[in-house]
């Protein structure tokens, strides 16, 4: 009981919701990229919050069905097909041996996420099924590969409204709690930082988001490696900020100006390079309060 | 009193000092383990690094006031109650040769130094870790004699063997798996470190200490050392 890949598209990975508890044995927090739509998709199929999906990256994939079973597609619009014809987003959805899932190219976002009725069954590393290309942890998804999951023949259907739908076009604002080296920064620093527009450049992957904009001066201070939580902003040598993002590393030397609200990089998760954002301040009481709730409808209790 | 800055929407950094000093990892792991220890429904990871200790906790059970209040009550107590951990001394064979360590020659050059001396001063000493990441079980051991210390190359590399030994300036590591990177590498082992194998997940922590001892090329290729 399986989905088997016929094309294996760009970059396609599974990821759960991360590898948890390993940061001390050096390995990254690892897991799905937008967190949103992922926690959508195992919603609509009543799955535990960690069952591993399919991260799609920029599409090409197609793979068929090779059981009877329920499939959820949330997170970019990569023209989602199944037997050639346009089929539903954010929607659960029965499919049966033999038909053809496919992804185009993006029409808007960059990774849709394929969710199967209680995951997908790969290979468990660590506590997780979460591959980790950086770390050589697991592989992307290769022709020919099957990917084990199981049989079902009844399920509820459910579907996201569309208000929690989101337009990966809106201009983009990532919250931020001001954290680690806030203070070693200056006023004037800090005001240039918030009050510009940054572009997103080339270098975004699942590690992190480099950005491009006016470069801000760094304080002087030696700086020793310590440890980088997820979302960290990394202000490095040239003055432009670094995002650390899932697959990041878990130390590092650089000055950090603030932390981003995890739901904001769920946005982020779907902007191609050029796209513009800018910053925000969020108090931790505000940032908790939202996540709280976001955790506490999906059901994710750590 | 250590200090506590806000790190993430569910995390902490704790500082134990702000220079690197030796005493430290061994209290920074001693702590991390009582605070998984006491709290082990809320703390998710701990992530030490040589004066520092990232905690990321359960923010579905407690706020970031109540947790942060937590510690530093935990903070202010002796560990008295508490296991202290026992620090680990790990030997580790090295093949020191030009044929494995890509550097060694331009190294023993620039030092004006032989083979034999510099294997005795890399390998007298007794390292400690003061930090794994950069990859999984990737060791920062230290502290390196100055007199073989060296700064990481200017264009690292794209692809370093698997067990290479290697230097940057006053520390000293073992590549666990193939790997990019910029130290300079004087080694090899043969001894597998890599997370291939899950025993090895624990092989160093934080606080452990190793040393290393150099091996002959027989005695290295006969027990499976590759070249």
């Amino acid at each position: 009981m399986s989905f088997k890949v016929i094309k294996a598209g760009f970059l396609s990975t599974i990821q759960d919701y991360g590898r948890l508890g390993h940061t001390q044995h050096g390995m990254s927090q690892s897991g799905a990229m937008d967190e949103h739509a992922y926690a959508w998709g195992n919603y609509l199929l009543n799955n535990r919050f960690d069952a591993a999906s399919l991260e799609i990256t920029f599409g090409g994939v197609e793979l068929i069905v090779q059981t009877q079973t329920f499939i959820a597609v949330t997170g970019a619009d990569l023209n989602f097909k199944i037997n050639g014809e346009s089929a539903k987003m954010w929607h659960t959805i029965h499919v049966t041996e033999g038909d053809v899932l496919s992804w185009g190219i993006s029409k808007s976002g960059l990774r849709a996420y394929l969710t199967v009725k209680d995951g997908f069954k790969t290979q468990v590393f660590f506590g997780s099924r979460s591959v980790n290309l950086r770390e050589r942890i697991g592989a992307a998804i290769q022709e020919d590969d099957e990917l084990p999951c199981a049989l079902y023949l009844g399920a509820n259907y459910r579907f996201t409204p569309p208000k929690f739908i989101p337009n990966h076009g809106d201009d983009l604002i990532l919250r931020l709690l001001p954290s680690y080296q806030f203070d070693e920064f200056n006023l004037e620093q800090r005001e240039l930082f918030f009050n510009q527009n940054y572009q997103i450049t080339q270098a975004n992957d699942r590690s992190g988001c480099r950005l491009d904009g006016a470069p801000i001066a760094l304080p002087k201070q030696a700086m020793i490696s310590e440890g980088i939580s997820y979302g960290s902003v990394e202000i490095s040598n040239d003055g432009l900020p670094i995002i650390i993002l899932k697959d990041g590393p878990s130390i590092g030397g650089y000055r950090k100006i603030g932390t981003v609200f995890s739901l904001d990089l769920a946005k982020l998760a779907q902007r191609q390079a050029h796209s513009k954002l800018r910053f925000k301040a969020i108090t931790i009481d505000q940032a908790q309060r939202e996540r709280k709730l976001f955790n506490h409808f999906f059901k994710i209790n750590v | 009193m250590p200090k506590i800055t806000l790190a993430g929407e569910n995390s902490i950094l704790i500082y134990f000092g702000d220079k690197i000093d030796a005493f430290l990892p061994e209290k920074i792991a001693n702590f991390a383990n009582q605070l998984k220890i006491t709290f082990k429904d809320s703390v998710i990871s701990t992530t030490p690094s040589y004066t520092s200790l990232l905690v990321s906790y359960n923010l579905n059970k407690m706020t970031y006031h109540a947790f942060k209040g937590s510690v530093e009550s935990l903070l202010k107590n002796d560990l008295v109650n508490c296991d202290q951990i026992q620090p680990k001394l790990t030997h580790i064979p090295v093949f020191y040769d030009k044929e494995v360590g890509l550097d060694l020659e331009r190294l023993l050059d620039e030092k004006q130094m032989d083979l034999d001396a510099f294997i005795q001063i890399h390998s007298h000493t007794e390292y400690l870790v003061y930090a794994i990441g950069f990859a999984p079980g990737f060791a920062f051991l230290a502290e390196v004699d100055e007199r073989i210390q060296a700064p990481r190359l200017d264009t690292p590399r794209l692809k370093i063997p698997k067990g290479s030994v290697a230097i940057a300036d006053s520390q000293t590591a073992i590549y666990p798996g193939e790997s990019s990177g910029g130290w300079n590498i004087i080694g090899r082992t043969l001894i597998d470190l890599s997370f291939d194998n899950p025993e090895n997940l624990e092989k160093f922590q934080v606080g452990d200490k190793v040393k290393f001892y150099p091996i002959s090329r027989e005695e290295y290729l006969s027990n499976g050392g590759e070249l």
